[in-house]
């Protein structure tokens, strides 16, 4: 947070289009590499005629794994992993700490118990799962703030122990639940709980788009106030900030976008937490070059995080979550102890 | 004071703890020492009276041996057969109730390995509890834990005209793609979402092999791998099989491919089939129904 570089237009510029390559060269990796190797120039030919839309002179096999399990993955990750860190962002905003994040502070978890209540109760409706894991995630974040408030406002450490305890009560309801129940629709849950990205739903695939999309637009939108909430909510209100209402619609927001995250792919952790974290030491932690810098770089990072888990042990899979933790815990420690 | 409570306490404590083995000792005085399928020597009655089943599968063997009246204690699971369901549960499989299996005062407790329950095992025979435990990774070692079962209960008889018949239909399934040309390619889905498949160790590999197909997951080593769909499409499955609930026979199944198997011969020429998965999950003796129902989807003629 010390990193306040002034936001010139070419800054801001220049750091969104190198992070659009980036994006570019992770999703060629994500498309090109698999547990099946199929030929670099195959797919450049096989894409090129895909995007005229001429026949792709693939086999139909090699074509269905390019087009409908590659491709569909990939634009999951960048939407999953554009949520969860602009969801991360705006949950540091609104707390006033750098290391809130939804899968830390325990909102994924809620999130993954309100989709799990929702399977249970109404295994049909379409909407009900990624409902559920709103409005799991939105309780989450209220009972996670309530206990992180001391007498002298949030300190970290109550926040963090406040997101510790939420989290493993979160959990042991969740396995609750799961011994309980047995619905056939939970038999992978385990996975999903993990964090997965193989889910092939795609009415739930279009609405966590659009709600994703939607979502992180309106954050970028206020990132002008994100600014001023950062600074002090006493600063802000003199400053013509209704913080109340941003304050809410804040709050509101990052739980849509981890709920809607979460009912597709699980709970997937740390991409919230780093990638802020990487945009503000590297470039600025101005909120308006903040949100849509994280949605890019968080883009990228899931989709090699998924690659990996995709070709580790092929033809076996990994859960991707098991991948961002392992790369995101001991960060998560190395900038506990900085900020301390 | 207290430090004699603690030794009056102390005292019947120890008392407590050896009137388990010691009551053991006086009901059954003919015992035989039986090494079970893992190795272990187990000090068991010659004609069991009291037996607990922790596995479906050794449940159905049980009541082939005609042991049925025998069974006290069962698990939630154990569906089959019917008169079965009414027996005390004394739990999930994976998570037996202790202190109800004591208060049945069972003679023989029977495990299987697939449920992982070593240390449970572990605990019961400390507590002298005789436990057998059976190991059940492929059809022909069904076939041979039905006939130590039946060494063990005194059902020798039974058990081999048992193993006899489910021999002969096992046979005859062999016999039936011994001239085959080429065997089918077979994708087994035990879940869609994670895409989950069976690996070598799996039982079901071993059904299919024996039933003359090839399963295309067969290079993976554990049981029940998440698989990578873009292989599977690229294996390109003849058949796909999946288990399915107690009702469902072979008929065409609901079940919603992960998306791209579309592509697949097997889903191009619809032989997607679910099969009752008590058939082909349990290592018991309808095991060779299952075998049965998976050969003829693999070779039967007519189209659909």
């Amino acid at each position: 947070m010390k990193k306040f570089v002034y936001l010139t237009p070419k800054l801001f510029f220049t750091t969104l289009s190198l992070l659009f390559l980036l994006l570019l060269a992770c999703f060629s990796i994500a498309i090109l590499f698999g547990s099946e190797k199929i030929p670099v120039l195959k797919i450049l030919v096989a894409s090129s005629n895909y995007l005229l839309g001429s026949p792709s002179g693939l086999s139909i096999e090699l074509e269905t794994i390019l087009f409908s399990v590659r491709l569909p993955r990939a634009i999951l990750a960048i939407i999953a992993g554009a949520a969860l860190s602009v969801a991360g962002a705006a949950l540091q905003a609104l707390l006033r700490n750098p290391l809130a994040e939804p899968y830390v502070l325990g909102v994924s978890s809620g999130a993954a118990l309100g989709a799990v209540l929702a399977i249970i109760l109404a295994e049909t409706l379409p909407v009900s799962q990624p409902l559920g894991a709103f409005f799991g995630a939105a309780i989450t974040i209220l009972v996670v703030y309530l206990l992180g408030q001391g007498k002298r406002g949030t300190s970290t450490d109550r926040l963090i122990l406040a997101g510790v305890i939420t989290t493993s009560f979160l959990w042991a309801a969740i396995i609750f639940l799961l011994t309980v129940a047995s619905s056939a629709k939970l038999r992978g849950i385990a996975f999903w709980l993990m964090g997965d990205l193989s889910s092939s739903n795609n009415t739930l695939l279009g609405i966590t788009l659009v709600i994703n999309f939607l979502g992180i637009t309106i954050i970028f939108l206020l990132s002008r106030s994100l600014n001023l909430l950062m600074v002090g909510e006493e600063s802000a209100l003199s400053l013509g900030v209704s913080v109340e209402k941003i304050k809410i619609a804040l709050y509101l927001l990052a739980s849509l976008l981890t709920g809607a995250t979460v009912a597709l792919v699980g709970s997937i952790g740390y991409i919230g937490l780093i990638v802020p974290h990487i945009i503000r030491m590297a470039v600025s932690s101005d909120h308006r070059l903040l949100i849509p810098a994280s949605a890019l770089l968080g883009a990228s990072l899931l989709l090699l995080a998924d690659t990996l888990a995709r070709i580790v042990i092929a033809p076996r899979e990994l859960p991707v979550g098991a991948i961002t933790a392992l790369i995101g815990a001991p960060l998560f420690v190395y900038l506990l102890r900085r900020s301390a | 004071m207290k430090s004699k409570i603690f030794i009056v306490l102390f005292l019947f404590i120890l008392l407590a703890c050896q009137a388990v083995p010691q009551n053991n000792d006086s009901i059954a005085v003919n015992k035989q020492a039986i090494v079970d399928e893992i190795g272990r020597q187990v000090k068991i009655p010659k004609s069991p009276q009291r037996i607990i089943s922790l596995a479906p599968s050794i449940t159905e063997m049980l009541f082939a041996l005609e042991l049925g009246d025998k069974v006290v204690g069962v698990t939630s699971y154990c569906n089959y057969p019917q008169a079965a369901t009414k027996i005390p549960k004394v739990s999930d499989t994976l998570h037996p109730n202790l202190e109800m299996i004591i208060s049945l005062k069972p003679d023989l407790v029977l495990v299987t390995t697939a449920s992982q329950l070593e240390q449970f095992t572990a605990k019961m025979s400390e507590l002298g509890i005789a436990v057998f435990v059976i190991k059940s990774d492929s059809v022909i070692g069904v076939l041979g834990s039905i006939k130590l079962l039946g060494q063990i209960t005194n059902k020798e008889q039974v058990a081999k005209n048992l193993i006899d018949s489910l021999n002969a239909r096992l046979e005859k399934v062999k016999k039936q793609h011994l001239n085959q040309p080429a065997k089918p390619k077979v994708f087994f889905i035990v879940g869609t979402e994670p895409l989950i498949t069976v690996g070598r160790k799996a039982f079901v590999t071993d059904l299919i092999n024996l039933a003359g197909g090839q399963s295309i997951s067969e290079d993976v080593e554990t049981e029940w791998p998440a698989y990578s769909i873009e292989t599977a499409i690229s294996r390109a499955p003849e058949i796909i099989l999946s288990p399915g609930s107690h009702s469902t026979e072979n008929e065409p199944s609901k079940l919603t491919l992960p998306k791209g198997l579309e592509v697949t011969p097997a889903a191009r020429t619809g032989k997607i089939y679910k099969i009752d998965g008590d058939l082909l999950l349990r290592p018991g003796p309808r095991i060779i129904d299952g075998l049965e129902q998976i050969a003829k989807l693999l070779y039967s003629e007519e189209k659909r």
